[in-house]
């Protein structure tokens, strides 16, 4: 009969061996040398931990049935478990068989055992349950001990105190002693320390303790478990487990169970309604991006020293956009992400204390404004899906009280694609056009992944309303072009520069899937007495283009509105417009009739147009004496000057005025030079630019290859000649060849791997292993020895034979292979 | 894609393309919601305001309703943030209602106890909350009912007012409607106006200059049937009602009083201006008095757009009677609608201007800008100028009066109104036209026989200032022309093109000049004024005085 793991994988089948790949792929990164590399890579905290985050609450429940009811050398059976809440045996089969396929627990039906490092990253309070009172306290064990005495303790134990019960039996069941008068058991709170201890006389606690049903403990170290304290100091209490299943004999000792996902209670609406609504916002947040840009490439924001745009910079965004700051926040960041702004310095200021360094729009935005509006839209969506950032942060208070800036680091969350990926997928699960309520969908992702949930609530909750602003989801619901974006990874491996999503003509499946739903472009307008003019759709850029200098935009959205004055008049007269070039362009443009008022306006503002004239000169010379100056002027040696006659009484030239005087008087003038006052300069306005990443930034989410069957087979066949060979081999031998002086070894990082989870293996079975380390003078030695605990980055192991306890750095290991007798 | 008629947009403005086949089931659809803004002649504006969702909740429309018309009529996908947005508002209306609580008076009452909290905690409110009656109620003294609702509005969250009203002292008044050639009958939106008063209680009625507002308050206080108190902008407004009441219902003269300046009567139906509502002696309101004077069932407010406010202030106390505001528009210049909305009550009713025009109520109207060209010696004056004196030299520029006389000379026969600003401007031209001139300083006296002799038509041209603006009544009016403004404002333009826009007996035209100095602040002015025409949907022109006066073109210095 197998009992170890290793031997439990050895005796499985081909297939079965595969399937266990299959629901766990990060084993087979890289691939393992032999089964018993496998089993210790399964039993890792680091796999461990990645299967439990993808269960969820009932199947870990489950997870926590068997710990319960493991007895002493670890084993139980799928009865006892099932036996723990009777109502709910079915499905606690059920999920003990996704637990077993995923091999947290194997072996068969009547014995049970749970895989090593499972105990390691859960709680160490299987479903919310304290400690048997035998390893708390000896008086509290007497009490235990008798369940009729416990009920009677229990029946005589006033309400206070009864709530005190109530409260930790339903987990978690430790409780901090808290000073107030009323005596409840504080949780886990941060912050107790420098407190002299003990609880107030006469609260429900120390009455409690004092009637040994509760055992004191000192304050939880940083591992989370208390230990015993004797005396009346004591900082923290523990409910027995035998009192808390006491407690808890209405539910069950697994507590409340909900074996199945919290409803949903909102209605489908039509898929097309939810893909019209995001639609609609899919356009409102691409213009918004827009003017977003445009706004920056106006006047850059500046970027503070700590990072990111400041708050007073953000809420300037905010209003140049007519959006709330948190939506500019996010926009902010999907922009920075999708390469189309980024920091660049801006040739200007120097003065001391000015900025250095402004956020612009990059060369990829001129590109990007031009692409139609479903790709502009798919650009900024797979910005968002992929970056590694949360905007929701922004503005919130980090640890020192300041608030998080946009573009800064504390936006920064490596988790947040994956966030993104639960919640949307989560939504995606549901029938097709549900929109659950926000608070309905972070039930339902809390009891699926409550692992992934904890503590990252507000993240889920970002990332839900950010997909609500971009128009992901519409109406709550996932709508169909959203739903490409999960499965858009894959594409990540063809193009993993993002070329193809900023210059390239491939057909984009995103952009393709919102396009339908777009309005197409519009290259007319609808003119009107009030020197309005809307065009009734999203422009054509041309369109665009020309609008933007006879006209002051003035509303936009499903249309855009703009508006003739004075000013735009006079704007495109002097970008050299004529009249009848203004003329013609309505005329051409409009589908209404041209109103007799704009007709009149640029007849009238053409008219006084150019009735002043500026232009650059260099020096002027003047003179009453027009005889005089006509004179200067058609004299030969004056000619290199190039004077130009202004009016009868002034000439002007490009050359200064020094070198003026300095020619006429050679010539046997006598001019007097003049102080210059007022000469304009002319300055052109540049669009200005970063040079910034080519394409957009994405950052490469780390992906599992897909295994497929020849693959996964093959996978099986490396693993089982793997065993062949260790089989073969002694294991200083295999040591050699882990450490890259064999034939064929695995790389070093893949060895360093191995030999961690080996080691995690050996500390559990305190067997001896062989250790192969790199010593301070970079020689490479092996040692055997027998783990005693790892942690902290070190390992501590006896040497057996020379009776030392030695510290391994564990960086410096870099193979460990369990020593066969 | 649907295809509709309306494009929804990211300000929150909606453009409604009034060429389109479904335009006027749109236009019937989101009406209640949105305000017109705008309704130039192909594309109509309208704005979502929280003020107009609340005053469409207030009449009955819910969210879902709202949301399903912007999506029904939209001719791209609307956003989905901009849906849960107007939802959001509306929701906000009703949470709170007060109401009549037959143990505890007046009481606050929440639907939602978190917004109760919220607004138990606000600043604003402090001190105007009595006790906790229970968990989701909070007495309220009966005085406090109208700077509640004020202060509930100012923090979001309007409250619904339930309390009901008292009847007053009952007096009976019916219209005097009749048959026949000569007869008269409430039109039908009058008449719809009325119903929808009544229904709400209390509020605001929306009809353009010349729709008969008149009327609309007869037939109120015929249906309301009570002692009523009338409150109008001014003596010569008042004495308008007065005939007309006379006229159109069975009151008699002596049921009527005026509250003025001159007279101090009250009686069952009293006529009081603003003016004498808000003269003050040492401080102190001296006319307070008239409010309390008898148990009126029904106040009218003539020009909601003008009230003072102190009004507003007056009215808070009003709480419990009736309150019917008469308006050609909501908009004020001084941005207190929100006011309108607590004090006075939501809007009942609103026609736009051109569908009650397009009944033919109201006479169609030509608008015509006339530019001057200035003299040189006028632009160097002008040039040289102070900047704050440039606008009167620029509106009485001498160069003016023989265009105006050119205009009226097109009109003769036609009743000419010429309308300015300026004193000096206008007595010259009153000179010029040889015609009487109505100036503030003019008696009441005076101005009702000058009105009478217009009216019948024995004077042809009357030279007025700005006391014209308001609310008095010139039926035959055909022709105005304005020569010089208040600076650019839309609510005086409103006010003047009504001078016009009353029905003519014989259906003529209507034209509305405005004469303006080229290259001049003039100029601007009056394009913020026509700015407003236009989107009124009134389309104007513009031309040069030379084509006004014609051959044989005179020389500006010919005039001086």
């Amino acid at each position: 009969m197998p009992t170890t793991l290793t031997e439990h994988l050895r005796a499985l089948t081909n297939e079965a061996l595969a399937d266990l790949l299959r629901h766990r792929p990060d084993l087979v990164v890289p691939v393992p040398a032999d089964t018993e590399a496998l089993a210790a890579r399964a039993q890792a905290r680091a796999s461990v931990g990645r299967a439990l985050d993808e269960l969820d609450e009932f199947t870990l429940a489950a997870l926590d049935g068997v710990r319960l009811t493991s007895a002493d050398d670890g084993r139980t059976s799928l009865d006892a478990v099932r036996a723990l809440a009777p109502e709910h045996a079915d499905a606690l089969g059920g999920a003990l068989t996704r637990l077993r396929e995923l091999f947290l627990v194997y072996g068969p039906d009547i014995e049970l055992r749970l895989a090593g490092g499972v105990a390691d990253v859960t709680s160490a309070y299987p479903a919310g349950l304290g400690r048997p009172a035998a390893a708390l306290n000896a008086a509290v064990a007497t009490v235990c001990a008798e369940p009729a005495r416990l009920r009677r303790e229990l029946l005589a134990t006033p309400a206070p105190a009864r709530a005190v019960l109530d409260r930790l039996a339903a987990g978690p069941p430790v409780g901090l002693v808290s000073g107030s008068p009323d005596g409840q058991p504080e949780r886990r709170a941060a912050g107790r320390r420098g407190r002299t201890g003990g609880p107030e006389p006469d609260s429900p606690v120390r009455w409690l303790v004092e009637r040994h049903l509760l055992a004191p403990m000192n304050a939880p170290g940083p591992s989370g478990v208390p230990t015993p304290r004797s005396d009346d100091r004591y900082e923290a209490v523990e409910l027995p487990r035998e009192l808390g299943l006491l407690l808890r004999r209405e539910s069950g000792p697994l507590g409340a169970l909900r074996p199945y996902a919290p409803t949903v209670t909102a209605d489908a609406r039509k898929l097309t309604a939810v893909d019209s609504a995001g639609a609609g916002q899919a356009m409102e947040a691409v213009r918004q991006a827009e003017a977003l840009l445009s706004e920056l490439a106006n006047e850059p924001a500046a970027l503070l020293r700590s990072g990111g745009v400041g708050v007073v910079g953000l809420r300037r965004l905010a209003r140049a956009i007519g959006a709330p700051e948190p939506t500019a926040a996010l926009l902010v960041e999907v922009a920075h992400a999708a390469g189309l702004a980024a920091e660049s310095d801006v040739p200007g200021d120097r003065t001391a204390g000015a900025p250095t360094l402004f956020l612009l729009p990059t060369p990829a935005y001129d590109v990007w404004r031009a692409l139609p509006l479903g790709r502009r839209w798919a650009d900024l969506a797979r910005a968002w899906w992929s970056m590694t950032r949360q905007p929701g942060l922004t503005l919130e208070r980090d640890d020192h009280g300041r608030p998080v800036n946009v573009l800064s680091e504390g936006v920064e969350r490596s988790s947040a694609p994956a966030v993104r990926r639960a919640a949307l997928a989560t939504l995606g699960a549901l029938p097709a056009g549900v929109g659950p309520a926000a608070d309905e969908l972070l039930a339902l992702l809390a009891w699926r992944r409550p692992r992934r949930f904890a503590g990252r609530a507000d993240a889920f909750a970002d990332a839900i309303a950010d997909a609500a602003k971009l128009g992901v989801t519409g109406f709550n619901a996932l709508t169909s072009y959203g739903r490409l974006l999960l499965a858009d990874d894959d594409t990540s491996d063809a193009d993993p520069l993002g070329v193809t999503t900023t210059g390239g003509a491939s057909a984009d499946p995103l952009a393709a899937a919102i396009a339908p739903l777009l309005p197409a472009p519009v290259d007319h307008v609808l003119l009107q007495a009030d020197l309005t003019l809307v065009v009734p759709g999203p422009a054509a850029p041309e369109l665009t283009a020309e609008l933007e200098l006879v006209a002051e935009h003035e509303s936009g959205g499903g249309a855009n509105v703009y508006r003739i004055t004075d000013a735009t008049v006079r704007r495109a007269l002097d970008a050299g417009y004529t009249t009848a070039d203004l003329h013609e362009l309505f005329a051409k443009r409009s589908r209404t009739p041209v109103p007799q008022s704009l007709t009149y306006l640029i007849d009238d503002l053409g008219r006084r147009h150019g009735g002043l004239r500026a232009g650059p000169a260099g020096a002027y010379l003047r003179s009453d004496d027009e005889a005089l100056l006509s004179q200067a002027l058609l004299d030969k040696r004056l000619s290199s000057l190039g004077l130009r006659r202004l009016a009868p009484t002034v000439l002007v030239t490009a050359q200064h005025s020094g070198r003026l005087a300095h020619a006429l008087r050679e010539a046997g003038y006598a001019p007097i030079a003049e102080d210059a006052s007022g000469v304009a300069v002319p300055h052109t306005a540049r669009a200005r630019r970063a040079v910034g990443p080519a394409g957009p930034v994405r950052t490469a989410a780390p992906t599992m290859p897909a295994l497929t069957a020849p693959l996964l087979a093959g996978i099986v066949e490396q693993i089982r000649r793997g065993d062949a060979q260790s089989l073969a081999r002694r294991a200083p031998a295999a040591l050699r060849a882990a450490q890259g002086r064999g034939d064929s070894g695995p790389t070093a990082v893949q060895a360093h791997a191995d030999a961690m989870a080996v080691l995690q293996q050996a500390v559990r079975d305190r067997s001896h292993v062989w250790v192969g380390y790199v010593d301070a003078h970079g020689a490479t030695l092996s040692r055997l020895v027998r783990p005693v605990s790892m942690g902290a980055g070190y390992l501590r192991a006896e040497d057996e034979r020379t009776e030392t306890l030695h510290t391994f750095a564990l960086h410096r290991i870099t193979a460990a292979v369990v020593e066969t007798p | 894609m649907t295809g509709g008629p309306l494009i929804v947009q990211s300000d929150k403005t909606l453009l409604l393309e009034v060429d389109h086949v479904d335009a006027q089931a749109c236009r019937m659809a989101i009406a209640p919601f949105a305000e017109l803004e705008r309704s130039p002649e192909h594309v109509h504006t309208y704005r979502l305001t929280p003020l107009g969702l609340w005053n469409a909740r207030a009449a009955g429309h819910d969210a879902e309703s709202v949301v399903d018309s912007l999506l029904r009529f939209s001719r791209y996908p609307v956003p989905h943030g901009l849906l849960v947005d107007v939802a959001e508002t509306m929701d906000r209306y009703g949470r709170l209602t007060l109401a009549n609580d037959p143990a505890h008076g007046l009481v606050l009452h929440g639907k939602d106890r978190a917004v109760l909290v919220e607004v138990t905690r606000s600043k604003k409110l402090a001190g105007m909350l009595g006790a906790w009656v229970d968990a989701d109620t909070i007495m309220v003294h009966g005085s406090e009912r109208g700077r509640l609702k004020q202060a509930l509005l100012k923090v979001g969250w309007p409250a619904e007012d339930l309390a009901g009203y008292v009847d007053g002292e009952s007096h009976p008044i019916d219209l005097a409607e009749h048959g026949g050639e000569h007869g008269w009958r409430l039109r039908a939106y009058q008449r719809e106006a009325v119903e929808h008063f009544w229904a709400g209680g209390s509020g605001v009625v929306v009809l353009p200059c010349g729709a008969g507002k008149t009327l609309v308050g007869a037939a109120a206080m015929a249906v309301v049937k009570a002692t009523t108190l009338i409150l109008v902008t001014n003596t010569v407004a008042g004495r308008q009602w007065k005939r007309e009441l006379i006229e159109r219902t069975t009151l008699t003269e002596d049921e009527i009083g005026e509250y003025s300046g001159e007279r101090k009567e009250i009686r069952p139906v009293t006529i009081a201006t603003y003016q004498v509502l808000t003269a003050r002696r040492g401080g102190v309101f001296t006319h307070l008095d008239l409010f309390g004077a008898r148990d009126w069932g029904l106040v009218i407010y003539d020009e909601v757009h003008l009230l003072p406010a102190p009004i507003f202030r007056f009215t808070a106390d009003l709480q419990a009677r009736r309150r019917l505001g008469l308006t050609a528009t909501l908009v004020r210049e001084d941005g207190r609608e929100g006011d309108v909305f607590s004090l006075i009550g939501p809007k009942r009713y609103d026609a736009p201007w051109k569908d009650v025009e397009a009944q033919g109520w109201i006479a169609p109207a030509v608008c015509t800008e006339v530019r001057v060209t200035l003299t040189d010696a006028e632009r160097m004056s002008y040039a040289t100028a102070e900047t704050e004196d440039r606008y009167r030299l620029a509106a009485t520029a001498r160069t003016k009066l023989p265009v105006v006389k050119a205009l009226v000379d097109r009109h003769a026969g036609d009743q000419i109104l010429v309308i300015g600003a300026y004193l000096n401007q206008l007595e010259t031209l009153g000179e010029y036209l040889n015609a009487p001139v109505l100036q503030g300083s003019t008696t009441n006296k005076e101005r009702e026989r000058l009105f009478d002799a217009f009216r019948a038509g024995e004077i042809a041209t009357l030279v007025i200032s700005r006391v014209g603006n308001f609310s008095i009544d010139l039926p035959e009016a055909a022709v105005a022309i304005q020569v010089s403004g208040t600076f650019g404002s839309r609510q005086e333009e409103a006010q003047r093109l009504g001078r016009v826009l009353r029905p003519k007996a014989d259906g003529r035209q209507a034209h509305f000049y405005s004469v303006v100095a080229r290259d001049t602040i003039d100029v601007e002015y009056a394009a913020h004024r026509q700015r407003f025409l236009a989107e009124q949907g009134y389309a104007y022109t513009i031309v040069d005085a030379d084509d006004v006066i014609g051959p044989p073109l005179p020389a500006p210095d010919s005039v001086d």
